[in-house]
């Protein structure tokens, strides 16, 4: 589609180690569309967030990336590092998974903010800087934000913090919010406040956003699109629906009845057997068929190709046409 | 009729003032505490020094002969009073108009030794200092930025000789090759070996360069090491990565960001080291025969001249008290979670 706002083709990542290759993300193809939140899901190790500080090229120096990223066009792996720096913080604004450790604590809150505002435009006066990150701090329902301005990161509580953060990424009004993990460090009732400013700030400056989580409950009642990862690739991608209610993947079957459901229909959670694999040495064929209750002996010949399953709706495995029979066992 | 202009009201940027009160407590807290450390370290000095050196050391082996004499040393230092309570004395004369006594290995007042051999340490320890500090800053950032490079092996192996070096076998080496041999194999001599001949400002520069240089050197060697590793674990933070993330330039992520709270160790280590340095140096002035604080000190060792000991002692002391309240004042200046302590 060519009105995409971020086009991923054949992102990889590689880490380079005395033991030798580590593929943290490989063979990665979506994109995002203006003003769409897209869900990456997957477990810790996955490659959610490697991929996502490869878009901004914020990756470790030892990482090996190949692939193309375009962002409105323009080739975000290959600019010049003055493009780059001009493309984060304003267009690209990413906001980190740690509050208490993402805010440098020696400068005050406020002047963070106003940092971001004036490294973009340096038209912009410091005392203008500081009315508008007052009144972003203000949208992001920090109380007091006039005091609060001018405290440090380290009188701010966890949540707060995170607030403060979501001010910094969207002071420039970014066409693309990424969200690490960004509720994972709080506590769940913070977790909520926290995902509604997001959505609110989301919606108010219609950016779209890339939001990383391994909390499929965090997903359902935010995103449009989700996309599931597991062992560095792409396991799924579909609408919220498809991915929740028609689900043509074995892992995202797995993972969803590994999660508690509120409604109480579900008797008994079911953990996925074993552990996630090497990514140094990951298991022949689909990474997932040693875990996989589905696995047959066609999963370990070669990686499974994606299959297109519905409207926009995409799964990686070999047995996809199968399952749709197997269907009825399952539930 | 007045009208009134209506404008926008401009938003006070209230951090400086807010920071400037938090210091102001946080300074007032640190000195307050240091003057009864300040007491009790000179109480200490003073009974520490009186234990260990008796100006009549000489007079024991003549003693019937010479109780005369004798009698008046131990008169003129109160030496027949009470150990614990001679401190008192020593206080009381100083605050009486004695002032700090006279030196008996210089024959000039004490206070009047203190100064010009101080004055004389100070044109040392001022450049030997700077020095150091910047180029140990320096080289700290540079080796943590390029870790793992050649640079920061060489350094690191560099740094590693300066480590093991004695500060003697140090200044030797200089003084040989930058005193001497330089002008042997040459016929140059940009620098003096050491001794004060300089009149002018060309002639003094000359003259402290190498005792400077070697002081710095031992200094660079240690704090580049520190500021290495302190370097290296700021730009490891997450901080680091959302300045980035911002959009910030290298340049101020390294200069702004990073480098304010990697300085935080290496401020106590240059405090600590500049007042040592302004202390004296015995071992290099000794081979530079520098007429500072630490050749005197030798002397007034050898001499068993009490009250040029106790200044020189009580001067490191009040230096090193001094210097651990400018570190923590900077401590307080440079991250703002230590204010609250």
């Amino acid at each position: 589609m060519s009105d995409a706002l971020l086009t991923v083709d054949h992102l990889n990542v590689g880490f380079a180690t005395r033991a030798g290759i580590v593929r943290a993300a490989t063979d990665i193809t979506f994109e995002i569309h203006p003003g769409e939140v897209l869900a990456v899901v997957g477990e810790s190790g996955s490659g959610k967030s490697v991929t996502a500080l490869a878009l901004m090229r914020l990756h470790p120096d030892n990482a090996i990336v190949t692939g193309d990223v375009l962002f409105e066009g323009c080739d975000l792996l290959n600019m010049s590092d003055r493009e780059m720096r001009a493309t984060r913080g304003n267009d690209i604004a990413m906001i980190f998974q740690d509050p208490m450790t993402a805010m440098n604590p020696v400068f005050a809150v406020g002047d963070q903010i106003v940092e971001t505002i004036r490294v973009h435009d340096s038209s912009i006066s410091k005392q203008e800087a500081w009315t508008k990150s007052v009144d972003l701090l203000k949208l992001v329902g920090v109380p007091e934000p006039k005091r609060r301005a001018s405290q440090y990161p380290h009188e701010y509580s966890g949540g707060m913090r995170q607030r403060a953060m979501i001010a910094m990424a969207i002071a420039n009004d970014p066409k693309l919010l990424i969200a690490d993990e960004p509720t994972t460090a709080l506590d769940v009732t913070v977790q909520a406040q926290v995902m509604e400013v997001l959505h609110e700030v989301q919606a108010e400056t219609g950016s779209a956003m890339m939001l990383i989580t391994h909390d499929l409950g965090l997903v359902a009642g935010s995103a449009d699109r989700v996309q599931v990862m597991y062992a560095s690739r792409l396991m799924e991608t579909g609408t919220i629906d498809q991915i929740f209610y028609e689900s043509q993947n074995p892992y995202t079957m797995a993972l969803l009845d590994s999660i508690p459901d509120l409604d109480g229909h579900r008797e008994q959670l079911e953990p996925i057997p074993g552990n996630p694999p090497s990514l140094l040495n990951p298991p022949s064929g689909c990474a997932f068929r040693p875990r996989c209750a589905f696995a047959a002996d066609v999963c370990a010949a070669e990686v499974p190709p994606t299959v297109v399953v519905g409207d926009q709706h995409e799964s990686r495995c070999v047995r996809t046409r199968e399952l749709e029979t197997l269907g009825g066992e399952i539930s | 009729m007045c009208v009134m202009v209506c404008r926008p009201s401009v938003p006070v940027h209230t951090t400086t003032d807010r920071s400037v009160a938090t210091l102001f407590a946080y300074v007032t807290r640190r000195v307050l505490i240091s003057v009864p450390l300040l007491v009790i370290a000179m109480y200490l000095v003073h009974v520490g020094v009186s234990a260990t050196v008796d100006p009549r050391s000489d007079f024991y082996l003549c003693l019937p002969r010479c109780q005369e004499g004798f009698d008046s040393i131990t008169e003129t230092y109160a030496l027949d009073t009470n150990i614990f309570l001679r401190p008192f004395t020593y206080f009381a004369d100083l605050f009486s108009g004695d002032g700090l006594g006279f030196s008996s290995s210089v024959g000039e007042p004490v206070g009047e030794v203190m100064r010009t051999r101080g004055w004389n340490t100070a044109m040392v320890a001022i450049p030997a200092f700077l020095l150091g500090a910047v180029l140990s800053l320096l080289l700290s950032v540079y080796s943590a930025r390029r870790q793992y490079s050649v640079g920061d092996y060489f350094f690191t192996g560099l740094s590693f000789i300066g480590f093991a070096m004695p500060s003697f076998v140090l200044a030797l080496i200089i003084q040989v090759i930058f005193g001497v041999k330089l002008e042997e194999w040459f016929g140059i001599k940009p620098f003096n070996t050491g001794r004060k001949t300089g009149e002018n400002f060309w002639e003094l520069l000359r003259d402290i360069t190498l005792p400077a240089v070697s002081l710095a050197i031992l200094g660079i060697a240690a704090d580049s090491r520190f500021g290495r590793s302190s370097m290296l674990e700021t730009l490891n933070q997450d901080y680091i990565r959302t300045a980035r993330a911002k959009g910030l330039t290298e340049r101020t992520v390294v200069w702004k960001h990073a480098l304010r709270n990697g300085l935080i160790p290496l401020v106590t280590l240059w405090a600590l080291g500049f007042s040592a340095l302004l202390s004296g140096s015995v071992v290099t002035e000794s081979i530079f025969s520098w007429p500072g604080i630490g050749q005197t000190f030798l002397r007034a060792l050898g001499d068993s001249d009490l009250d040029l000991l106790m200044a020189i002692v009580m001067f490191t002391g009040v230096l090193t008290v001094i210097f651990n309240l400018i570190a923590d004042v900077l401590y307080g200046v440079l991250d703002p979670r230590i204010r609250l302590g």
